[in-house]
């Protein structure tokens, strides 16, 4: 049987929209994620551009302020003991390739104190002075912010020895100028990249889900109970989809003609029954118009009216059964319950019946528990089947036999129930056939076909294992083996 | 009717200006709603014209002008840097003015007119030429023995063959006190340092005459005190050389220096706006060619359809534009600076505290 969705229901178009519009998005979170993993890069890119540039601006320019550092540098002497600079004009044509950027500098002895350039200029470096090393970094001077280079150098004639320092500094806005420029050019590059990388992934997302258009077009054009196989190029990565819908119809396809099967048989099973039973009241009828009749006869006539009703009654309740059944098993979880509790209940409400037919059942059974993993209901159904059919099968042969008897014995890893008739038994060959849907071993005996073919349903659904054994000297045993339930394995 | 009254006040106040030379001179209305002082090193002459067609064109603008020294004009400047007096100040010796604004003294300014002025022209927006001049040397015609020198060399010889003819006969800036005087003797030395230590020593052994400005320079040598100017402004020489018929003015054939006026705002100036809008005039069309045509100065950008105008430089020689950018710091360095006069007062045999 088929699971369905429970709450199942045609939705009306504005319904379907409201879904839709509900829904998520493949195409969406495609392009949402793109463009986030991409705007991420992006920002990364220009962060570390910014970065880059204000560094190489300041590459290029420290070697101008290097350059002119150095000149100067070249330029201090001793002169009559004291220390003499003579700023060379080519020091301060380097550093006016900066054009706009103002220009600071101070040259001083340890020994002698200030000699040239603006007296009020820190000259301490903000690491630790190193002879001849020279030193950049950026201070507040004259309310602008200023690069400064620095050296110390140390000078001797065989009179006398000075330190003499020097630093020499220079605005930064042909840094900042430079920076911003290459930062503008590389971030509309990035920016570029981006949207390009953005629109590809747009165009992108479109084309990867235009296969998956294609078959749902494919199936909407579908005509009513069409179930072929979709026959349509698909790329590689949409083709196992398009082979399980495949699958998935063929399965379909197989259980509606099981469905029509069924309905099929089942309205046979029915139409028997009920043209015997209108056979009956058209004979009771004539019997009542013939004057001639006997009571005995009308009495008789009516009475196989009411057992064909009977009967009938049991094929529409065993359908009915069997339709619950089934749905339990597709819907109901197997939960641990005492097997003897339906085996009981059902001895107990065939008893009555069975010893109708002249036929005594008994229960045998000593045993206290008997926990296994199953549903109820159904080992009751199957339960009654079997007594049913045994006690049914009790009335065939020469000898009315008097007795079913139903058995649970305990094995290690099992319970077996048996339910033992000593009818007429079953020959060999149908063994093999009596659970099939709608096998009647023998037409003349009243039963609908499908209560054996239940049974073994809810045995399959139960993971038990049942048998037909022929009964010592005749008659025919079933067997059912159910796994005992542990809660070790209840849990694992 | 108008004109008129200008012309009156112009002459009653440049009379004014003479004898009292702390006192500016004023141009337009008594009564125009704002006043625009403007510190100044340049001789009136050449600056009235323009001064009275700005007041023309801005009738509500007063302008207070105070001729100042180029040396006094930076310590003035300084001086006055939290409190100016002046709007807009205007020198000649660029190297000054390049400090002062190098050292945070000016405010930055930009408008069409600015923006038009080539980069080599302005330094940061803070500091604008409108003139570009050559330095020249003037001579007295009758009273110059031999041939008229045209270039250094050549003057160095007139001096060497002449040298009763020439003793106490030549004069220039005394670098101490002129501040473009430094200046042109630093780009001297600059540009032809052994030229410029040779002349030197032939100004010192001939007792060269030093001043602080360039028109008494120029009085002396009309009158014959002198025979040669060395080192003068174009734009006042050629002013004179073009009135009066004893003088001739030289472009030197080895190199001409050139030379810009500069002007900027100082940082708090009490009337920086008309000061803009005066500098915007300053840089027009209209003023560049009312410097040509009524030859006051030499403009930035002369009209060049006239090949014969004096005002246009037509120099025999190189010419050295004295570049206005980071380099003129190099020559106002405190060591350089005391060594360079040092050197230049030794060989003028001159004491210091002369």
């Amino acid at each position: 049987m088929w699971q369905k969705s429970l709450n199942h229901r045609n939705l009306s178009e504005e319904e379907e929209r409201n879904a839709l519009r509900k829904a998520p998005s493949l195409r969406v979170r495609f392009i949402v994620g793109g463009v986030l993993v991409i705007g991420i890069i992006a920002s990364l890119a220009i962060n570390l551009i910014f970065d880059y540039s204000q560094k190489l601006a300041d590459l290029s320019y420290d070697r101008l302020l290097r350059s002119a550092l150095l000149q100067m540098d070249e330029n201090v002497g001793l002169i009559r003991n004291e220390v003499s600079i003579d700023i060379p004009w080519s020091a301060f044509a380097t550093l006016a390739q900066a054009e706009e950027d103002r220009v600071f500098y101070k040259v001083e002895s340890l020994e002698q104190g200030f000699i040239t350039g603006y007296q009020d200029l820190d000259s301490m470096p903000p690491k630790p002075p190193v002879l001849d090393q020279i030193q950049f970094y950026n201070q507040e001077y004259s309310g602008e912010l200023v690069r400064f280079a620095w050296v110390e150098r140390y000078l001797t004639d065989p009179e006398t020895a000075q330190t003499v320092r020097i630093v020499l500094g220079q605005t930064r806005l042909s840094r900042e100028e430079m920076a911003s420029a290459v930062t503008q050019k590389a971030v509309e590059v990035v920016v570029f990249i981006a949207l390009v990388a953005i629109t590809l992934i747009i165009i992108g997302s479109h084309l990867v889900l235009r296969p998956l258009h294609r078959i749902e077009r494919a199936l909407e054009e579908r005509a009513m109970g069409d179930l072929t196989p979709i026959d349509i190029n698909t790329p590689k990565e949409t083709h196992h989809l398009k082979v399980a819908i495949n699958h998935f119809m063929a399965r379909l396809q197989t259980n509606l003609e099981q469905l029509e099967n069924y309905t099929a048989d089942a309205a046979h099973q029915l139409r028997t029954p009920l043209a015997s039973l209108r056979a009956l009241a058209e004979n009771a009828r004539d019997n009542t118009s013939a004057d001639n009749t006997s009571p005995e006869r009308q009495y008789q006539t009516l009475e196989n009216i009411v057992k064909q009703c009977d009967t009938l009654s049991q094929t529409v309740t065993l359908l009915l059964n069997q339709a619950v059944v089934s749905h339990r098993l597709q819907t109901h979880r197997l939960e641990p319950i005492e097997l003897l509790e339906p085996i009981k209940a059902s001895c107990r409400e065939q008893a009555v019946t069975a010893l109708h037919q002249g036929v005594h059942l008994s229960l045998d059974c000593e045993l206290q528990q008997t926990l296994i993993l199953g549903d109820s209901f159904s080992i009751q159904q199957m339960m009654q089947n079997l007594i049913e059919n045994a006690v049914r099968y009790s009335g065939l042969g020469v000898e009315h036999a008097t007795e079913v008897i139903v058995q649970v014995n305990e094995f290690e890893r099992f319970y077996r129930i048996k339910v033992i008739d000593y009818g007429g038994g079953i020959p060999d060959i149908e063994k093999e056939r009596v659970f099939e849907r709608f096998y009647r071993g023998r037409y003349d005996i009243a039963g609908s076909g499908v209560g054996l073919a239940m049974v073994k349903d809810i045995v399959d659904h139960h993971s038990a294992r049942i048998k037909i054994l022929d009964t010592e000297p005749k008659g025919t045993t079933f067997q059912v083996d159910f796994a005992k339930f542990t809660f070790n394995e209840g849990t694992t | 009717m108008k004109r008129f009254f200008f012309c009156m006040s112009l002459m009653l106040s440049v009379s004014g200006a003479k004898l009292w030379a702390e006192e500016p001179v004023w141009f337009g209305k008594e009564d125009a709603l704002r006043v625009l002082y403007i510190n100044s090193a340049m001789d009136l002459a050449s600056f009235e014209p323009i001064l009275t067609e700005f007041v023309a064109l801005h009738p509500d603008i007063r302008v207070a002008y105070r001729d100042v020294n180029t040396l006094e004009l930076y310590y003035q400047t300084i001086k006055e840097q939290k409190k100016p007096q002046a709007s807009l100040v205007v020198s000649s010796a660029m190297d000054l003015h390049l400090k002062l604004v190098n050292d945070g003294y000016a405010q930055t300014y930009q408008s069409s007119f600015t923006d038009r002025l080539p980069e080599d022209f302005k330094w940061r927006n803070q500091l604008f030429a409108f003139s570009l001049e050559p330095i020249v040397m003037l001579v007295n015609k009758k009273a110059f023995p031999g041939n008229l020198p045209e270039d250094r060399q050549s003057l160095l010889q007139t001096i060497r063959q002449n040298e009763k003819a020439v003793t106490k006969r030549i004069g220039t800036y005394d670098i101490r006190k002129s501040g473009v005087g430094y200046l042109l003797a630093s780009q001297d030395a600059r540009q032809a340092d052994v030229t410029w230590g040779r002349l030197l020593e032939a100004f010192g052994s001939h007792d060269v005459q030093t001043y602080c400005c360039t028109h008494e320079i120029i009085d002396d040598v009309a009158s014959g005190k002198l025979v040669l100017g060395y080192n003068l402004l174009g734009s006042y020489a050629s002013q004179r050389a073009r009135d009066d018929d004893r003088l001739k003015m030289i472009l030197p054939k080895d190199y001409t220096l050139m030379l810009m006026r500069v002007a900027l705002i100082p940082k708090s100036a009490p009337n920086a706006e008309d000061a803009g809008i005066f500098l915007d005039y300053l840089l027009s069309d209209k003023a560049q060619g009312m410097m040509q045509t009524q030859g006051l100065l030499f403009p930035i950008r002369p009209d060049l359809n006239n090949p014969n105008d004096p005002y246009v430089v037509n120099a025999p020689g190189p010419t050295g534009v004295i570049e206005l950018d980071q380099q003129l710091l190099v020559g106002r360095d405190y060591a350089k600076q005391k060594r360079f006069i040092r050197n230049w007062e030794m060989a003028l045999e001159i004491s210091e505290d002369d």
